[in-house]
């Protein structure tokens, strides 16, 4: 957590993180032009690099697209997220070198600009197999430029969350984009299925991954049908949640985290205020709410980060009745102190802990 | 949701990950290395195969010839060794660098005696050079009359339009969709368009595109570059060049 913007928050992690990735994409890009050269001597440096960075980034896209759904469906792999932003710039970086490539060789130094060349060379827009594949790429370029220039928290805290997510949200768009300008393009002239078979596994295993990751998801949204007391929802037993740990409940459609710790019980917002990241799937450290995307905390008993950071969640008020924990299903403002429910020796049940 | 066995949490700005996780992520990075390995060699493999064409650059070479500049530029030189019947000059086509014919830069030599630096770009025997426009001088010499074209008959032939530059090596591939926008900047530019027509065998042979009257017709091939396509029109051999005259009426996609 940071609570002062700084061009790149740099810590351990990270820079382990971002050498394994530039480790990656050298040994990639290394092997991919290398061998490209070796078996096509044929070929020119600006044609193996288009190729090479093009080919960089649309897999590196592919790995961005999956971490989410991974950490959703098991958090084993939550190291991954961490730093998912670097992986996006580098992936922009790679797509933009492709690009920009791409424009010099195929429209640049002619006779009109390139850029109005990129949209008039090909008109062919009312036919599937001669569609100017160039502009979708473009397309999706525009997209992957805007998230990797707002992809800093300066840009998150500036815009909301709402914006900023729905922001990013559309690299699924450039994702569409990005796949028409591959089946479009390179797929019509070359019709190896070393090309095409990896193309349409990378398609498949993006949107499995994310059909099974939101059939998760789907079942965290059924609201508890528990039973009521005065205005109030029985949602699960105290023994039920581990201690540090959080149950999550659908509430009238809001998720909210329901915390055990230091013998209390507190309920939070299960969206933390950073990305929307789970806060139920944290885990309570140095007496806070820690978020297991970014690490983003908050106290307990008031959603509030722990001063000088000032990002808050909304509470729930929170009662425990026969080793029962009920919940008031409408939320807090966010910040508001509501007094943690208190376990009594009765309440724990089986040890858990 | 599922979670973790153990107690351990990964808070990413803590100096160390805890040991079962950072054990885990070890194994993980080194799977995703593997299947980088293994991608880039798959994908690499998977591009076809490249003809020998070649680009020239940065070799610059002096030549001398006569300037012929219709249906497009082109330098005559005298062909050593002539057997009878055969065309007793050879005819390069010129082009301007970059995107553009060289229509302007040779448009005052017509029929003169020159001499010129350029860049050879050169595939399957057919040879074209890239003009250093400033070094095109006239020098004292006799004037080459080129041979005039021969009629083979009127033909169908099924190919596909490239410009002639990108084709003969100044880019590899320098045909098909992919490279569709840069073959229309091209010829749009002035470069000779061609037709590309291929026998069974893959085997190459390039008819240089003219109008019925003989006249480039750069713009009006625009809409048909890279497209599978037949064209009906009169076959002549000129020099040692084939040329289809035809119109875009009876350009037919296919």
């Amino acid at each position: 957590m940071s609570h002062a913007y700084r061009a790149v928050g740099w810590n351990r992690q990270k820079k382990v993180y971002d050498r394994i990735l530039t480790l990656g994409v050298i040994l990639f890009l290394g092997l991919f032009m290398g061998v490209g050269a070796l078996l096509r001597p044929n070929a020119t440096a600006e044609t193996l690099m288009i190729r090479g960075f093009g080919a960089a980034a649309f897999l590196l896209l592919h790995v961005i697209l999956s971490i989410g759904p991974l950490c959703r469906l098991d958090p084993r792999f939550l190291p991954l997220l961490y730093n998912r932003r670097h992986m996006g710039v580098t992936m922009f970086i790679l797509a933009a070198l492709h690009g920009l490539l791409s424009l010099i060789q195929f429209h640049g130094f002619g006779d009109v600009h390139p850029l109005v060349s990129l949209f008039t060379a090909s008109d062919s827009y009312g036919s599937l197999a001669w569609f100017p594949f160039q502009p979708l790429g473009f397309g999706a370029l525009v997209i992957l430029f805007l998230m990797a220039a707002t992809s800093h928290d300066f840009w998150l805290a500036n815009l909301g969350a709402p914006v900023w997510k729905a922001l990013h949200m559309s690299v699924y768009f450039a994702y569409a984009l990005l796949i028409g300008h591959v089946s479009l393009g390179v797929l019509q002239a070359e019709t190896s299925p070393w090309l095409a078979l990896p193309v349409a596994l990378g398609l498949a295993w993006v949107l499995g991954l994310h059909l099974v990751a939101a059939g998760t998801e789907a079942r965290l949204d059924r609201d508890v049908e528990g039973v009521e007391f005065e205005g109030l929802v029985d949602v699960c037993a105290v023994h039920d949640i581990k201690d540090k740990r959080a149950r999550i409940v659908c509430l009238d459609g809001e998720r909210v985290a329901i915390f055990r710790y230091d013998g209390k019980i507190s309920a939070v917002s299960n969206a933390c205020q950073h990305q929307n990241g789970p806060l139920g799937e944290g885990r309570v450290i140095d007496g806070c709410i820690t978020c297991p995307w970014h690490g983003y905390q908050y106290e307990p008993h008031n959603g509030s980060s722990p001063p000088p950071f000032t990002e808050k969640v909304p509470t729930f008020d929170v009662r425990i009745r026969q080793g029962r924990v009920l919940v008031n299903p409408d939320a807090n403002a966010p910040g508001t102190e509501v007094s943690p429910a208190l376990i009594d020796f009765a309440d724990k049940g089986a040890p858990d802990a | 949701m599922p979670e973790s066995d153990s107690n351990e949490f990964y808070v990413g700005y803590h100096p160390t990950a805890p040991l079962g996780v950072a054990r885990r992520t070890r194994s993980f990075v080194i799977a995703a290395l593997l299947c980088t390995v293994g991608l880039a060699l798959v994908l690499a493999k998977g591009f076809g195969p490249l003809p020998r064409a070649t680009f020239e650059f940065g070799s610059l070479r002096t030549f001398e010839g006569t300037i012929s500049t219709t249906p497009y530029p082109a330098l005559h030189v005298p062909r050593p060794g002539v057997i009878d019947g055969a065309p007793w000059t050879s005819r390069y086509h010129i082009v301007a660098p970059f995107k553009f014919g060289a229509d302007a830069a040779v448009a005052e030599f017509d029929g003169k005696h020159v001499r010129l630096k350029g860049t050879l770009v050169h595939r399957d025997g057919r040879t074209m050079i890239e003009l250093v426009p400033e070094s095109l001088e006239e020098i004292p010499g006799l004037a080459l009359s080129p041979e005039g074209p021969q009629s083979l008959g009127e033909h169908s032939l099924i190919g596909e339009i490239v410009d002639s530059k990108c084709f003969l090596g100044v880019m590899n591939p320098g045909n098909l969709k992919p490279h569709r926008a840069c073959a229309v900047r091209c010829i749009s530019g002035g470069i000779p368009p061609v037709l590309c027509v291929r026998d069974t065998d893959g085997r190459a042979e390039y008819f240089l595109l003219v109008g019925e009257n003989g006249e480039p017709m750069n713009k009006a091939v625009l809409d048909y570059v890279a497209l599978p396509l037949e064209i009906t029109g009169e076959v002549e051999r000129l020099g040692d060049q084939l040329i289809l005259r035809a119109s875009a009426e009876s350009f037919r996609i296919l």
